[in-house]
């Protein structure tokens, strides 16, 4: 190009905002090239096998390694008693890596091996004697409060003062229960008692939750290297390379929840009662309150509310965060008893909806400040589409009529923290960005990629301030001893806190290519801007210099400089007070799903015709990113209502496989129509809100109003397996716990 | 060994389980069955039930592992004066896909269409399905209301042996058959429909694919002038072995399918089946079903 031509060129405004990017990983994924922890080997490495206990509950007697450490290719056997100051890890410090003097659970760890191969490992842990003395098994929630029930942390455990390498030392003593709660957690806004005084109608019902795990591509692991400086490298899967905190994923609640309204269609009061299966360690399924009591209190207006709970020890595997973090639960017995309310005071499900939405501007009992809400817009957006109202009023009008193929269709609305959640001290993501000669961007962002799509969105969001194409950047995201500090992947946040993280240091490069561009053009900052790239005239889109060339011009001089920049973003959202009150989020992402079912009442079996979305997402960033993520939370959340069960029979899995753990197949999967409400947040990266967990959460809640309305009969028990379903159906309990496999 | 030796294979079920120490492949019947003599053999198929199984712990390989596949004798599918025969290495896809069988057997059509997933269905074979002998075995049901015989193949003394035995008395628990280890299945035998001949098969799975059945159902007759006649009725998944169900098939025999017919079957079929609880299902779902569903197969039936 010579210059004349470049002097008349003109770069017309464009935007990746809303185009449809393929992830940037996606190749890779697709053709087997990425790496998961156990394709990593390191010349000379040791293979690690754990011995896990053959008890659910038992006291452990003594161990016995002396055999399994004589045979030849075993570099060590560690137990309990070879780590002095073993340091207690999880949410209450309650739980020992390596168990001492008691396991609680299946699969608890007693001993580990590291040995020159995988088989001469795995015959060490044959040769590992140890002797137990069995204690009473504790297989559910309400066994655990029960007076005189086994206590399953009577002992304390873990630093007792002296560990001050720990420096931390005696904070992480466990003190040892008196009882079986692990935690509780009560909330109040109002009074309920006056909400009761003003009431017409009340609801009261109980809904039992079942037990779900995620089911990861990559399985967990971990490789451990000295580097010849004594540094431990570490390659491991977590969403929280900064926290080094493990999470599992299974939850259980019992739930029985009280909601009331006047005739009018105004709720008047909300009171809550759970009880969690804790398992035998807590870890972060003890903290889903926080979550569920937003729902509670915040996402409908109700004046006053009241929730208590207390997650408790049992002798099950203990439970960890899923996506949703609790929403999916309380969701499942809120939007049941929004339907249920309607038709106790014959209002239309619809309607009732509408008139008790939050709306922007709102500050909820619990302290939550709606600055950009399109909940409303969702509720109408999703009824439209799907022609609600009259397939509504038809599938009702068919119940009674004869025939075993009945249609029915269901809606569940829900909040979630689209911005973040300050849960702890800092909620924040440090981004540092340099630009290279060639005007390519290095962008070194604290957030880790875990499929989420977010290396491709924030690419998206620098390329939007520096005017440069998506092929420009790298993405430098997994490696600590590099990366800026990031809380975790969790709380849908990411594409939030970095994404304002990112364009804050892009901002910053942009605005100091911009002052060298004005010197040299003999005009102001304002006047121009970066695209193409190009520097351009704002007004005209005339090009000016290629960026690439001005980098160059300012490195090469006698002054040299570089564009090299870094940014911390920390979401302007406060910590919840003792009471659990405050603004804990900078935005909240709404959505509304309506399902469609067919419900063969001769087998009880549903078929999922269809589901229609509609979600505040404040706005599209990436829409072939946004279409994936709700589509899959969607089928995350058909397996959570309708497949996926880990049954449980006194703290032994039934089903450890994928032949009897039902995961949604491909076939299985509706049609689906998703429409994006975009809310623009003020605070939002381009307006963008966090949808990461807000599809799952409503399914099971839909699907339940859909069989109401397809049956006239509710379920208050998840799954919706066939069984459960022609159970309830034909007025029979549901049956929980299966018996073992033997004949008759 | 004699056959008059009391330890001898041919006669127990008993396990010798040692170490696997040698692979073989034979490509003649002969080779394999002089291979099984001893007895201490695992035979090899397509590998979709024995890989899962070993991997799982459930079962240990004996001491040579014999993989079947390169024989000619025990694959195709072919008519036979007035029976078909399918090879015992008969892939469910090849099965499904045979002109032969499209044509007289749609039934077992029925039964492959819902059988596991393409790639299961492309190594897992006739033979296996029927020696793995499992109650919910997708294929078992359908061989049985077509009255199938399962051609065997030993070697007792120098030269080789070969019989058939009903199917109706071919398995005797779960995982288990009249077989000897000695023997191997070398395909089944299926008299050829007559023109009036119906049959229907249902599985009842929670998922459309990549599932086992809760139960299954296996209805077959002659229809003539609403009348049923030569009635076989099986369940899958309902008893220890896949079940042949004659009180069902009384209830049937000689009568006209109406409503009072149906409904008498369907009892009858729920009366006679004997299920268990599992992970997949109580007993009480599993009978609920199998009435429910004998009800529908049988309307479905009479309709057509
Ligand atoms: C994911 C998955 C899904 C499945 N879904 C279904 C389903 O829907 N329905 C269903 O019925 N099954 C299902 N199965 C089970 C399995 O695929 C079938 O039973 C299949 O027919 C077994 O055939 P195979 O050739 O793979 O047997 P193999 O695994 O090779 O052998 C099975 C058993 O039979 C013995 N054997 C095999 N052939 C002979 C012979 N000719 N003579 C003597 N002994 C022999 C073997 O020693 C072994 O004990 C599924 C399996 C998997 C892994």
């Amino acid at each position: 190009m010579n210059v004349a031509e470049k002097k008349h060129r003109v770069i017309e405004p464009d935007s990746l905002i809303g185009k449809r990017i393929p992830k940037m990983d996606a190749p890779d994924k697709a053709s087997g090239r990425t790496r998961y922890i156990h394709d990593i080997n390191l010349p000379g490495q040791l293979h690690g096998k754990i011995l896990r206990s053959a008890r659910i509950h038992a006291l452990i007697k003594s161990i016995d390694t002396s055999a399994a450490r004589a045979l030849p290719g075993v570099h060590v056997v560690i137990t309990a008693a070879d780590i002095a100051d073993q340091r207690p890890i999880g949410v209450a410090k309650d739980h020992f890596p390596l168990k001492v003097g008691r396991v609680r659970s299946q699969r608890d760890e007693i001993a580990a091996v590291a040995a020159e191969s995988e088989e001469i490992a795995e015959a060490a842990l044959k040769l590992i004697k140890v002797e137990y003395e069995d204690l009473p098994v504790i297989g559910n929630p309400e066994d655990s409060i029960k007076p005189g029930a086994v206590l399953i942390h009577p002992e304390p455990h873990g630093a007792d003062g002296t560990h001050l390498h720990l420096k931390q030392g005696t904070s992480i003593a466990h003190k040892g229960k008196p009882d079986n709660v692990a935690m509780r957690f009560d909330y109040t806004h109002g009074d309920v008692v006056h909400g009761e005084a003003e009431s017409d109608v009340v609801i009261e019902d109980t809904f039992k939750l079942h037990y779900v795990t995620h089911c990861c591509m990559g399985v967990s692991g971990m490789i451990a290297e000295f580097d010849a400086g004594g540094n431990v490298l570490m390659y491991s899967n977590t969403q929280v390379p900064f926290l080094h905190k493990r999470e599992f994923a299974e939850y259980l609640n019992i739930d029985p929840a009280r909601i009331r309204s006047r005739k009018d269609g105004t709720l008047t009061f909300r009171q809550v009662h759970t009880l969690h299966d804790n398992g035998a360690y807590t870890s972060w399924g003890a903290t889903t309150p926080f979550v569920m009591m937003q729902t509670f209190s915040s996402l409908y207006r109700v004046p006053h509310c009241d929730y208590h709970t207390a997650a408790v020890y049992t002798n099950n595997p203990y439970a960890g965060s899923f996506r949703g973090y609790g929403n999916l639960q309380a969701t499942f017995a809120i939007e049941q008893h929004m339907d249920m309310l309607a038709e106790t005071i014959g209002m239309d499900p619809l309607e009732f909806r509408m008139k008790n939405a939050q709306e922007a501007g709102e500050v909820t009992g619990q302290g939550m400040s709606f600055k950009s809400c399109g909940f409303k817009d969702c509720i109408k957006t999703a009824a439209g589409r799907s022609d609600f109202s009259r397939k509504f009023a038809e599938n009702h009008a068919n119940q009674k009529k004869p025939g075993n193929i009945k249609r029915g269709i269901g809606m569940a609305s829900m909040l979630h923290v689209g911005g973040g959640a300050k849960i702890y001290p800092s909620d924040g993501c440090g981004t540092i960005l340099k630009l290279d000669d060639f005007a390519n961007v290095t962008l070194i962002t604290g957030a880790s990629e875990i499929g989420q799509g977010s290396e491709t969105v924030l690419s998206q969001l620098v390329c939007e301030e520096l005017g440069l194409p998506i092929s420009a950047v790298t993405v430098v995201n997994n490696d600590t001893a590099i990366t800026p500090w990031d809380v975790g992947v969790h709380a849908s946040r990411t594409t939030f806190v970095a994404g304002n993280s990112a364009i804050g240091a892009a901002r910053k490069a942009k605005s100091k290519i911009l002052a060298v561009a004005a010197k040299k053009f003999d005009c102001t900052e304002a006047d121009l801007d970066l695209r193409g790239g190009f520097v351009i005239r704002a007004d005209s889109g005339e090009a000016l210099v290629e960026l690439s060339k001005l980098l160059r011009n300012l490195h090469f001089q006698d002054k040299a400089e570089l564009v090299m920049t870094t940014f911390y973003y920390e979401p302007p959202s406060v910590h919840q007070d003792k009471g659990f009150k405050g603004d804990v989020s900078a935005a909240y992402a709404w959505g509304t799903q309506v399902v469609e079912v067919e419900v063969d009442t001769d087998t009880g079996f549903i078929k999922l015709l269809k589901v229609t979305g509609a979600h505040d997402v404040g706005r599209v960033l990436n829409r072939l990113g946004i279409e994936g993520q709700i589509e899959g939370g969607v089928v995350m959340g058909q397996g959570y209502a309708f497949t996926e069960d880990l049954m449980i029979e006194d703290g032994k899995m039934k089903n450890p496989n994928f032949r009897d753990y039902k995961l949604v197949t491909a076939p299985e999967i509706p049609e689906m129509d998703i429409a994006f409400i975009e809310s623009m947040d003020g605070e939002g990266p381009q307006g963008a809100k966090g949808v990461g967990e807000a599809p799952a959460i409503c399914m099971a809640a839909a699907a339940a109003n859909a069989i109401a309305n397809a049956t006239g009969t509710r379920l208050f028990e998840l799954p919706f397996t066939p069984e459960k379903v022609y159970r309830a159906l034909h007025g029979q309990a549901p049956k929980r716990y299966w018996k073992p496999w033997k004949a008759e | 060994m004699s056959l008059g030796d009391t330890k001898s294979p041919f006669d127990s079920e008993e396990d010798p389980m040692t170490e696997l120490k040698r692979y073989f492949a034979p490509t003649s019947l002969d080779q394999a069955v002089e291979c099984l003599k001893g007895g201490n053999v695992t035979i090899l198929a397509g590998g979709t039930d024995l890989t899962p199984q070993s991997q799982a712990g459930r079962i240990k390989f004996r001491e040579t592992l014999m993989n079947i596949r390169h024989i000619p004798q025990l694959s195709g599918i072919t008519l036979e004066g007035n029976e078909i025969r399918i090879g015992a290495l008969a892939t469910i896809t090849e099965i499904m896909e045979h002109p032969l069988v499209r044509q007289h057997l749609p039934v077992l059509v029925e039964a492959c269409d819902h059988f596991a997933s393409d790639q299961i269905r492309n190594a897992g074979t006739l033979g296996g399905n029927i020696c793995n002998a499992s109650p919910a075995g997708d294929t078992l049901v359908p061989l049985l209301v077509l009255d199938a015989c399962v051609e065997l193949a030993s070697m007792p003394e120098a030269k080789l042996y070969r019989h058939c035995m009903p199917i109706s008395t071919f398995f005797t628990g779960p995982g288990k058959t009249r077989k000897s280890l000695c023997e191997l299945v070398t395909g089944v035998r299926i008299p050829v429909p007559s023109p009036d001949h119906r049959s229907r098969f249902y599985k009842h799975g929670t998922r459309p694919a990549l599932d086992i059945s809760t139960i299954s159902i296996g209805i077959a007759g002659d229809i003539k002038d609403g009348v049923i006649s030569n009635v076989r009725v099986a369940f899958g998944a309902v008893a220890p072995t896949p079940l042949r169900a004659t009180a069902t098939e009384s209830a049937l025999e000689g009568r006209h399918l109406d409503a009072a017919t149906i409904e008498a079957a369907a009892v009858a079929a729920r009366d006679e089946v004997n299920p268990i609880d599992d992970v997949r299902a109580t007993a009480w779902y599993r009978r609920e079903m199998i009435h429910n569903m004998t009800k529908r197969v049988l309307e479905n039936v009479a309709q057509a």
